[in-house]
């Protein structure tokens, strides 16, 4: 370390007193897990301790924090009040995020410590949605996304590094490289010599410092958050140190001889600074031995309160999945929720892209959070023409993306965090496999992972291509079964230009996140009059398309004017079918259902996504359970035949439900 | 008060350890922090150090393997 210390004395002493709350916070995990006191998995971040520590002092509660589920130094250094950080870690009710989370997910949006991912790589994406608001917002927050080295093999990371290099976002990418990938080190699992050199690919600057050197760290540190803060964009910092511990558990890495783990013993940051604050005169061994029993007696008292604080009970296991709990689909439960007005104002004639377009532009006016990230929304106005003109409208909240989904859904995420209300446009359903992590492991689950602490109010909007023929098996499938299968999203699905507006901009202004799918084979075809103005549409309400007495079709989408043109032939044989279009998938509205099929004591329910483990089978057995005596058949359930979607038109004609193969299968339960 | 002692899980994948040896007599004082007894696992073996101070009070045999969880001793204020 340099002779003249090039800190001054309060600041190191500072940094100091941040490692040995850290290493106290470490010490009693490992002690209560080692007695047996406490039993939870512990990812140990022993030999880290520097690196928070030298930042804390460099941000504030403003300044945004993301980080892993080897992270609990971050929190510590950021302000994660440790009762509640130990009483999170135990499960328990007083927990920052009700015992909910547990220490890989924690949130503390008081401390600015935002989300804590167990995903490898997955907050960077998220951490570019924080860095966006602030920049949008014109506040000079910087966001500092803390990974492992290991995370630098994963796309999440990539993504997002590119997208902050081309938005210039305030956000420092912060690789902890403690050498080593979980159990892996580094020479086996990548033949880049460093980390930092990756950035220059990127078009920003990469910076590799001595993590475990808080004096080199934090001057590094300082010059770089001053740049990112002034608005020129992100850094990429390396931050050399050395994991002394095993991937998760209690003890020593297992993956260092007896010489060198000696020697990193020798060289851990925590003895080290504070031997330095000793020959330096900054501090008599008296003040450092009052800076350890204070942090020792913090950790004590948070331990032992954490320890009386009881465990979360069942009473919270359905709370927190949604802004309200009805939402969540429960045997037993159907509420009845109102539906939409008449609408007696102005209407102008539109198909749905327009309709979809008339949304957007009645967010934008209604809220300055609303924005619009998606790719090719620029200035060519949307592959599927719904941002015509707006570009140039509305500047950068229209934000045209890299080809890059988990970015962008990472962005969207991450803004909503801090209340914007992003709007993403996944261009084809399809794609969602390559966000899947972003949506289901992220959005979804972070109002229940933070016990309520944080939410994400997005929308996403993606096209299901299926039914035009010619798209072949990777853009015509109906993935909303995915989705459906992941508590904590909403999603719907119009059939109307009408629809689709007034979801959408109940999508829009909805607390929980979103996803409207938007079926090609009506994008352009069908015209109607639709509202003008702020028109919605309350989600979790379904709506009878046509009116019968012998059987129930309970359809979405386009299959919507399958099952009508179907009713319409049964008709003529004289089988009278009621028509429901679901238009919203979940909430599901079951009183609706349940409704009519008392009423006709048949039910067919009829989709474009794979029939097996699809959303009929489940409206189907609920319907079987519900009205059992009432039935005159059992509710069956028609969709898609079980293999990928064809290239051929006979093919796909023939998997998919049509008027004629469901006017057959009506034909059947009617018999 | 008393603080019990369990086998514990140290790492993901454990659910047994074997308490190889006491190292400190049966109702001696320890000091937090003081190596109380050896646990051997699949991975490795490792000193045991007392989580408070007090009176130790054996409640199982060295040499035998239990699951995670079962108390195997406390330590009660002297």
């Amino acid at each position: 370390m340099a002779k003249n210390l090039a800190i001054d004395h309060d600041t190191l002493r500072e940094i100091y007193r941040q490692m040995s709350r850290i290493h106290e916070v470490d010490k009693a995990i490992q002690a209560g897990l080692s007695s047996g006191k406490f039993q939870f998995t512990y990812w140990p971040l022993t030999g880290q301790e520097a690196i928070p520590a030298s930042i804390a002092p460099l941000i504030t509660e403003k300044d945004y924090m993301v980080t892993i589920y080897r992270g609990i130094h971050d929190q510590v250094a950021k302000g994660v009040p440790l009762k509640g950080l130990f009483a999170e870690a135990l499960g328990r009710v007083d927990g920052v995020n009700k015992g909910k989370g547990g220490s890989p997910h924690i949130s503390d949006p008081g401390s600015g410590s935002m989300l804590t991912t167990a995903i490898v790589g997955a907050g960077a994406p998220i951490a570019n949605g924080l860095a966006l608001a602030s920049k949008m917002r014109g506040t000079n927050a910087v966001t500092i996304v803390n990974f492992g080295d290991g995370a630098t093999s994963i796309g999440a990371i990539h993504e997002a590094m590119n997208l902050a290099g081309i938005w210039k976002l305030p956000v420092i990418f912060l690789c902890q490289n403690n050498q080593m990938g979980e159990y892996t080190p580094i020479p086996e699992y990548t033949a880049s010599v460093d980390f930092a050199g990756r950035a220059a690919g990127y078009g920003f600057k990469g910076v590799k410092l001595d993590g475990n050197d808080p004096v080199v760290f934090h001057n590094g540190m300082k010059s770089i958050i001053d740049e990112v803060r002034k608005g020129n964009g992100p850094v990429f910092v390396e931050a050399l140190t050395l994991r002394l511990g095993p991937h998760a558990g209690v003890g020593d890495t297992n993956h260092l001889s007896k010489e060198d783990l000696a020697a990193a013993k020798a060289a851990w940051p925590v003895p080290c600074t504070r031997a330095l604050l000793l020959e330096k005169g900054i501090c008599t061994e008296e003040e450092l031995a009052r800076i350890d029993e204070d942090a020792r007696a913090e950790v004590k008292e948070a331990v032992a309160a954490a320890l009386k604080s009881e465990v979360t009970g069942e009473d919270e296991m359905l709370l927190d999945v949604y802004a309200d709990p009805t939402v969540v689909p429960q045997r037993g439960q159907r509420d009845k929720r109102a539906a939409e007005a008449p609408h007696t104002g102005e209407t102008r004639e539109m198909a749905m892209f327009q309709a979809i377009q008339d949304a957007q532009e009645m967010a934008l006016q209604l809220d300055d959070n609303v924005i619009f990230l998606g790719e090719d929304i620029g200035a060519s106005g949307g592959v599927f023409r719904c941002f015509q003109g707006m570009q140039a409208k509305w500047g950068e909240r229209i934000r045209p993306t890299p080809i890059a989904e988990q970015a962008i859904i990472g962005a969207a995420t991450g803004a909503a965090l801090v209340g914007m209300r992003p709007v993403a446009e996944i261009m084809f359903c399809d794609f969602m496999g390559v966000c899947l992590d972003q949506v289901v492991n992220h959005a979804a689950k972070q109002r229940y992972m933070s016990g309520g602490a944080t939410h994400v109010p997005m929308t996403i909007r993606t096209i299901a291509g299926g039914g035009i023929g010619g798209f072949g098996a990777q853009h015509s499938q109906s993935t909303e079964a995915w989705l459906l299968h992941t508590p904590g999203l909403k999603i719907v699905y119009p059939s109307t230009p009408t629809e689709a507006k007034g979801l959408l901009l109940s999508c829009i202004f909805d607390e929980d996140p979103c996803v409207q799918f938007e079926s090609m084979m009506l994008t352009y075809t069908t015209k109607e009059e639709v509202p003008l103005g702020d028109y919605r549409i309350p989600l979790g309400v379904a709506k009878v398309k046509r009116e019968g007495t012998d059987v129930t079709l309970i359809t979405y989408g386009w299959q919507v004017m399958q099952c009508l043109a179907a009713a319409e032939e049964l008709a003529k044989e004289g089988i009278s079918a009621e028509v429901i279009d679901l238009r919203t998938l979940l909430p599901l509205d079951y009183d609706r259902i349940l409704t009519s099929v008392e009423k006709t004591g048949r039910a067919l329910v009829v989709h474009a996504a794979t029939e097996f483990c699809g959303l009929g089978a489940e409206i189907a057995s609920t319907i079987n359970e519900t009205l059992f005596s009432k039935l005159k058949a059992p509710a069956s359930r028609f969709g898609a035949a079980y293999a990928p979607i064809a290239y051929s038109k006979i093919i796909e004609t023939a998997q998919i439900p049509h008027a004629g193969t469901i006017a057959a299968r009506v034909r059947e339960l009617c018999k | 008060m008393s603080t019990p002692l369990t086998i514990p899980k140290l790492q993901m994948s454990t659910t047994e350890g074997t308490l190889a040896e006491w190292l400190v007599d049966d109702g001696a004082l320890v000091e937090e922090g003081q190596p109380i007894y050896c646990l051997e696992t699949d991975k490795s073996v490792q000193e045991i150090e007392a989580p408070e101070s007090g009176r130790l009070v054996q409640k199982a045999a060295a040499g035998e393997t239990y699951p995670v969880g079962t108390e195997i001793g406390e330590i009660t204020s002297a």
